[in-house]
């Protein structure tokens, strides 16, 4: 294995081990802190042209297994690890995470003091970041004038519409970037699924007739996103019930009047007690943003806060107050767990079939 | 023959979708009351009552009502217990939210109807059920619904809650 570094765009540089693909990167460097889920983190979309830095010590022990990917193809920058293990059982197993990066063509930098890079990321907040192979004043320069794209939603979200049929309720994902486990959920509850691109209006989803709307997750800043989304959201979410999820939550917030703020510490993990307020339950979820709703902008007579992080105090759910529409911040796919939030989703189809009436 | 149909994880999830209903279609809780019939539908009644508290950080006035004297099953020249008024609030002006286990034929909820008129004149009375069972003898209909299950006459509906029967489910017992 070939020495290589990881360089910041402060300055800092750290020597590491390289593994997975050779090829020389360049993103906004984040941290996780999940203990396990490494396959559906490095292949969730919101982490499109991001370097990320787990936190865990040793991540591949367990490899990659065809039930945990979250996209087809994973769009992130690099991974950065403590330890990454050559030596990685599990019955499921297909590839190492190792072979995996490869045939990705993600590069990784393994025994990198991940403690003292937290620690830094804690302070800076996310910053520019290179994988190379010489940390000379050149790969400096080019690192800090590489300017990062702020159109991830338009580079990984689907361009054409695209059905995931079965026999249930009829629902409508808006893909921003969406992880997979928002698919399986819906299929594991036999609802009848078309995904539309961000793009589309009101028109075309009310024409296909929905029981319900998705908002998916996805990578990025709201507010980079066109207005019409925002449009589109004002006027689908009195008709049939909404459920939006991560950037879906922020966009549905901004189009009820709510502001975003940049979040620092960001949430990157697993590890976050979240208070239901509405049973007083705690939950633990999945999480991964860079944003929150600002509390001070919510308009009370419109939403209503359903859900708090109990280590910051940001905001987790919301749910408009005159129709079922409503929102978390985390993952509830529980994919990578705590699978405890799941039972939302049977929320939204229990709120879908509320909506249609009795059967009889 | 007894099958569960409903666990504790889906009455919870029921009863806070109730809740958000009530908040939807009350526009808030302004004047809100629950009524809770006995002896399931109390606890059912204090449970939403703890959740709007949550959500809205304001008391709702939460009662009991027993309709025994108020059946239309029992003889007609039954003495009858006193009518005295039950509730330790006033209805008058109030949206009194009528809230029970099971909605049948609608019989209960009609001598519920009798026995809340006497004490006042409510805003407005609506009507919340756990579960809607279907075979309705009444014209009554329920505006907030956990769980419409449909049945057969011989089937029965059993409400479990943790406080009477030490666990929270729905079982049809055939």
């Amino acid at each position: 294995m070939a020495d290589r570094y990881l360089i910041l765009e402060d300055g800092s540089a750290y020597l590491g081990e390289g593994f997975g693909s050779p090829a020389v990167s360049t993103g906004e460097i984040v941290f996780n802190t999940s203990m396990t889920g490494y396959q559906e983190i490095i292949t969730n979309q919101i982490y499109h042209n991001q370097i990320i830095a787990f936190t865990q010590p040793t991540i591949g022990s367990y490899g990659i297994n065809h039930d945990s990917y979250e996209s087809i193809l994973p769009t992130v920058k690099g991974v950065v690890v403590r330890d990454v293990a050559s030596i990685s059982t599990n019955r499921q197993r297909r590839w190492s995470l190792d072979q995996y990066l490869k045939q990705q063509n993600i590069p990784g930098i393994s025994h990198i003091d991940t403690r003292h890079l937290a620690k830094q990321l804690r302070a800076s907040g996310p910053m520019k970041a290179s994988i190379v192979d010489v940390a000379d004043a050149h790969a400096f320069d080019q690192l800090g004038a590489t300017v990062l794209t702020n159109q991830q939603v338009a580079a990984v979200a689907t361009p054409k519409p695209f059905p995931n049929p079965d026999t249930g309720l009829n629902v409508i994902v808006i893909d921003f970037g969406l992880k997979h486990g928002i698919l399986r959920e819906l299929s594991k509850r036999s609802c009848n699924v078309t995904v539309l691109p961000y793009t589309a209006t009101t028109e075309e989803i009310i024409n296909l007739d929905p029981d319900g709307v998705v908002l998916s997750t996805g990578p990025g800043k709201p507010q980079d996103l066109p207005d019409s989304v925002l449009t589109m959201i004002q006027n689908i979410q009195n008709r049939v019930p909404l459920f939006a999820i991560g950037l879906g939550h922020e966009l549905f917030a901004m189009a009820n009047g709510a502001q975003i703020m940049k979040l620092s510490p960001e949430h990157h993990g697993a590890n976050h007690p979240i208070r239901e307020v509405i049973t007083n339950q705690i939950i633990y979820a999945s999480q991964g943003q860079g944003y929150a709703v600002n509390p001070d902008t919510i308009d009370r007579n419109k939403l209503i806060t359903t859900f708090v992080d109990l280590i910051d105090g940001t905001i987790q759910g919301l749910r408009y107050r005159d129709f079922p529409a409503f929102s978390v911040q985390f993952f509830p796919d529980g994919a990578p767990g705590p699978t405890e939030t799941r039972d939302i989703f049977d929320e939204f189809v229990e709120s879908m079939q509320q909506a249609r009436g009795p059967v009889w | 023959m007894r099958k569960e149909v409903v666990d504790s994880m889906a009455m919870k999830r029921a009863l806070t979708r109730i809740t958000y209903e009530i908040i939807e279609q009350n526009k808030g809780i302004h004047d809100v009351a629950l009524v809770g019939i006995k002896t399931r539908g109390v606890y059912i009644a204090q449970r939403i009552g703890e959740r709007l508290q949550q959500l809205e950080t304001a008391t709702i006035p939460v009662g009991e009502l027993d309709i025994t004297a108020f059946r239309d099953d029992q003889p007609v020249n039954a003495v009858q217990a006193p009518m005295a008024y039950q509730l330790d609030f006033d209805v008058a002006g109030k949206r009194v939210i009528l809230v029970d286990d099971v909605l049948f034929t609608g019989r209960t909820i009609r001598a519920a109807l009798d026995a809340l008129m006497g004490g006042g004149r409510p805003q407005s009375i609506s009507l919340a059920v756990l579960v809607d069972r279907g075979h309705r003898e009444l014209p009554i209909r329920a505006d907030f619904i956990g769980k419409n299950i449909p049945t057969a006459l011989q089937e029965t509906i059993k409400v479990s809650v943790t406080e009477v029967d030490g666990h929270d489910g729905i079982e049809i017992i055939n």
